[in-house]
């Protein structure tokens, strides 16, 4: 094992600054809360790996989204872990973030020169709120339906534009199959992906200005 | 071997196993559960000679599907000209329709599905036409195509 990696790194040279990352030195006061971030990252790691699998069998469409779920949990070997385990894992990310913010917060860690990791930060949690919602639709039952039904209706009252920011989100005036799609599109394409960037300036920041003095 | 090379082991050793027994779970999720072709059986449902020159025939029969003996009916349609044969279930919600000879139309009893004589819907709930079935003649004999 070791000298395949070494054969491929003699190559790819990628193993001396994984090294300086992940084997530095850590100041002593650390303690557990630090690892808040960490858990909500692989929280989102198993969230990714998980969402492969069900991809494997989710049908995004009007008429057998519902049946592929039933499918997943009734037929497919280890079909109801993997979802449970999406389930919760979605869950427990959204308590593990706002943990991690609490912790930042009272260690007062978003002052300067980390105010922009602060924001980074808090984009993350929104993201993971919008891709909570709209993967909460994709089981495209009686729940699922009537929740997007009353959330994306929150966007019709904004001031002058809700009325169009109501259509964007529904592609439509009504929650459909157009929804679905849109859902699905966001849930597994761009929610991802946005997620990703974030999450690669989030800890090049953390990389580079170390880790904040605390209390 | 120092305290530091001992954890650092441990650690690499945990986890290579939960990488390997994730691996495994997501083979085994990937892996079709139901491994099954769905052939279509051919069933002698008629003797062509009473095949219906104009309008609706109700034909019975039965098949084997595994162990399960399954009894259902189709209907063998003769209209403008041209012979069809339609599956009775109900494009909505899968109950099965019947010929009402009078109105013309093939009616749901369970949520007033209406389908004309070639199976389009005429109105309610259903989604989609009533479903053609393959047919074939042989020897003087009309075969209806099910899937199983």
């Amino acid at each position: 094992m070791g000298k395949i990696f070494d054969w491929l790194d003699s190559r790819f040279g990628i193993k001396e600054p994984h090294k300086r990352f992940l084997q530095r030195r850590l100041p002593e006061r650390l303690s557990y809360l630090y690892c808040l971030g960490g858990v909500a990252f692989t929280l989102i790691i198993m969230l990714m790996l998980s969402g492969l699998l069900l991809s494997l069998y989710y049908v995004p469409s009007e008429h057998e989204a519902y049946q592929s779920v039933l499918r997943i949990t009734r037929e497919v070997r280890f079909g109801r872990f993997i979802r449970s385990l999406h389930k919760w894992s979605a869950n427990l990310l959204i308590v593990f973030i706002i943990l991690h913010t609490l912790r930042v917060i009272i260690h007062k860690a978003y002052r300067p020169p980390r105010e922009l990791n602060w924001v980074v930060g808090s984009l993350t949690l929104v993201v993971a709120f919008f891709s909570g919602f709209t993967g909460y639709l994709l089981p495209w039952d009686q729940k699922a339906y009537w929740a997007t039904e009353v959330g994306t209706s929150m966007a019709a009252t904004v001031p002058v534009i809700g009325k169009y920011l109501l259509y964007m989100l529904r592609g439509g005036p009504e929650v459909d199959g157009t929804t679905l799609i849109r859902f699905y599109s966001l849930h597994v394409l761009w929610l991802p992906l946005i997620m990703a960037l974030l999450l690669w300036a989030h800890f090049h920041m953390v990389k580079r200005q170390g880790i904040s003095g605390g209390l | 071997m120092d305290r530091r090379e001992f954890l650092s082991r441990l650690i690499k050793i945990f986890f290579t196993g939960v990488a390997v027994v994730s691996g495994l779970i997501a083979l085994i999720f990937a892996y079709p559960a139901r491994i099954r072709k769905r052939k279509t059986l051919f069933i002698p449902v008629l003797d062509e000679l009473d095949i219906p020159r104009r309008g609706v025939k109700t034909v019975n029969f039965s098949y084997k599907r595994g162990e399960q003996l399954i009894s259902t009916r189709a209907f063998i349609v003769q209209h403008k000209g041209r012979l069809f044969a339609l599956s009775p279930v109900c494009s909505h919600l899968g109950c099965l329709v019947n010929w009402h000879r009078k109105k013309g139309q093939f009616l749901c009893p369970c949520h007033g599905g209406k389908y004309d004589i070639e199976g389009n819907v005429i109105a309610g709930p259903p989604p989609r036409p009533l479903t053609r079935l393959p047919m074939k003649l042989d020897k003087g004999k009309l075969y209806l195509g099910i899937k199983v």
